[in-house]
């Protein structure tokens, strides 16, 4: 197998490692928001409810919760035939979504309690509505407070996406795995690596520039 | 008609009583200056006007309306409409920073729909060269000294067009030589009849710039009357004693 042959493989590992990064923060991110206002919201319950979502999700691995949604929930007494998701790839991505929109949830919270207090009063004051504050003045500085901490935890999904190996599918480590025993040479993993770090590498500019676009 | 009318306001934190039967009548065109010690109430009293604290008893109205009744509240809709008569001026400027100056005039008035986009426009151009700032409309706000922020805030509150303005130590998170563009911009106001309240240290400028002093301490009006009965007639030692050490 020759190296012309595996590159292109590896590409479409890189793909489908791609696909479930975006899909996941599509889908995280908004998720997040919405835990976070339900967490900061007056009711005790949702506050409760919620923080005890996070407190399971941030404190069982990901690995498991991917396994749970992909071969556990069919085993769900009375409704488990419901709850078969026979695509892997959407098992994973509901897995990765779930968990990481835990994360933003708390990352959002951190940011929210960020912004002054002043910001609410001279708002107010001003005759801004409830929800008008929460848009035009309180999300802005939250998003742009929270976007170093933003940043880190999408380097660190696209590190994090190579789990979904564990229930078969071909991503990038999973390409690159087959074409180490195949080729019985560890340049693959070499290769794997530099795709990955080019990866990261890439968002951390796009987040440099986010950074720069928002400063204030 | 009385712009602000105070009765018999309460108010605690916990078992600390922070006003105590608060009385007070602000006439058009008053400019009151509120002074005391720190903890004395003033702030807490400002803030209840507008209602950034809520009291627990007695009377606010605001133009003969009340803003709250023994201690109860009309629906925020109502409250909102009763406060588009004030603008507020924070010691901190609270600015919005992820506005430039000209959004952070322009924002309020356009969500209120207060007049179309191109009046706004005017306005704020207006507004802005009121405070001399007009250079810096399109500024961010960290770009811009103390003073010039406070200007700008000072210029955000007026596109509501209020008939009250109020002051929370407006100079007090100013280096000293930025205090004098902050004092005159409310002076200018003051000439223009601007009713307001202005809690502040600067004895000097309330003494010049104020037809009345409002005195606070331990959550009580100690005084009420003109700059001279007040600050240099009073009989009352907790007052002189204040005024001997500030002066």
């Amino acid at each position: 197998m020759t190296l012309s042959q595996w590159i292109p493989q590896m590409g479409e590992g890189c793909l489908l490692t791609l696909k479930l990064f975006f899909v996941t923060i599509v889908f995280s991110m908004p998720l997040g928001l919405c835990l976070t206002f339900l967490y900061t919201s007056k009711s005790a319950v949702l506050n409760k409810i919620v923080g005890f979502y996070i407190l399971i999700m941030r404190g069982t691995p990901l690995l498991l919760q991917i396994f749970f949604v992909y071969f556990g929930l069919p085993y769900t007494p009375f409704i488990g035939k419901y709850l078969t998701i026979s695509d892997r790839f959407t098992a994973g991505a509901i897995a990765f979504i779930l968990n990481y929109a835990a994360y933003f949830a708390e990352i959002f919270r951190g940011g929210l309690l960020s912004v002054d207090v002043g910001q609410y009063e001279a708002a107010k004051v001003l005759g801004l509505t409830e929800s008008q504050t929460r848009f035009k003045i309180i999300l802005p500085q939250m998003f742009r407070i929270a976007l170093p901490v933003v940043s880190n935890e999408a380097i660190i999904l696209i590190k994090d996406t190579a789990l979904i190996t564990a229930i078969g599918l071909s991503d990038l480590l999973k390409v690159t795995k087959t074409i180490v025993n195949k080729t019985t040479n560890i340049s693959a993993f070499v290769v794997a690596a530099f795709f990955y770090l080019i990866m990261s590498y890439v968002l951390t500019l796009v987040f440099k520039a986010l950074e720069k676009k928002f400063s204030f | 008609m009385e712009m602000i009318k105070v009765e018999n306001l309460k108010k605690s934190y916990g078992s600390l009583e922070v006003l105590r039967d608060i009385n007070l009548s602000v006439e058009k065109g008053d400019v009151i200056a509120i002074l005391g010690s720190s903890g004395s109430g003033k702030s807490t009293l400002l803030r209840s006007l507008i209602d950034l604290e809520k009291v627990d008893g007695g009377n606010i109205y605001i133009e003969d309306i009340p803003l709250c009744k023994d201690g109860v509240y009309p629906s925020k809709k109502e409250k909102r409409r009763i406060l588009s008569r004030m603008g507020m001026v924070f010691q901190h400027f609270n600015l919005f920073p992820h506005m430039n100056v000209r959004e952070n005039l322009m924002l309020a008035p356009k969500l209120a729909k207060q007049a179309d986009k191109a009046e706004l426009e005017k306005m704020a151009e207006a507004t802005l060269k009121k405070v001399g700032l007009l250079d810096k409309i399109d500024a961010m706000p960290n770009k811009l000294s103390g003073g010039q922020k406070q200007r700008v805030a000072i210029a955000r509150a007026l596109m509501r067009k209020p008939d009250i303005m109020l002051f929370d130590e407006p100079t007090s998170a100013l280096d000293p030589e930025l205090t004098g563009e902050v004092l005159n911009v409310i002076r200018d106001l003051s000439r223009e009849h601007m009713t307001m309240l202005i809690v502040t240290h600067e004895i000097g400028f309330a003494k010049e710039a104020a037809n009345k002093i409002l005195f606070m301490d331990g959550g009580y009006v100690l005084g009420f009357g003109t700059p001279e009965e007040i600050i240099e007639n009073t009989e009352n030692e907790r007052m002189k004693n204040f005024f001997a050490k500030i002066m």
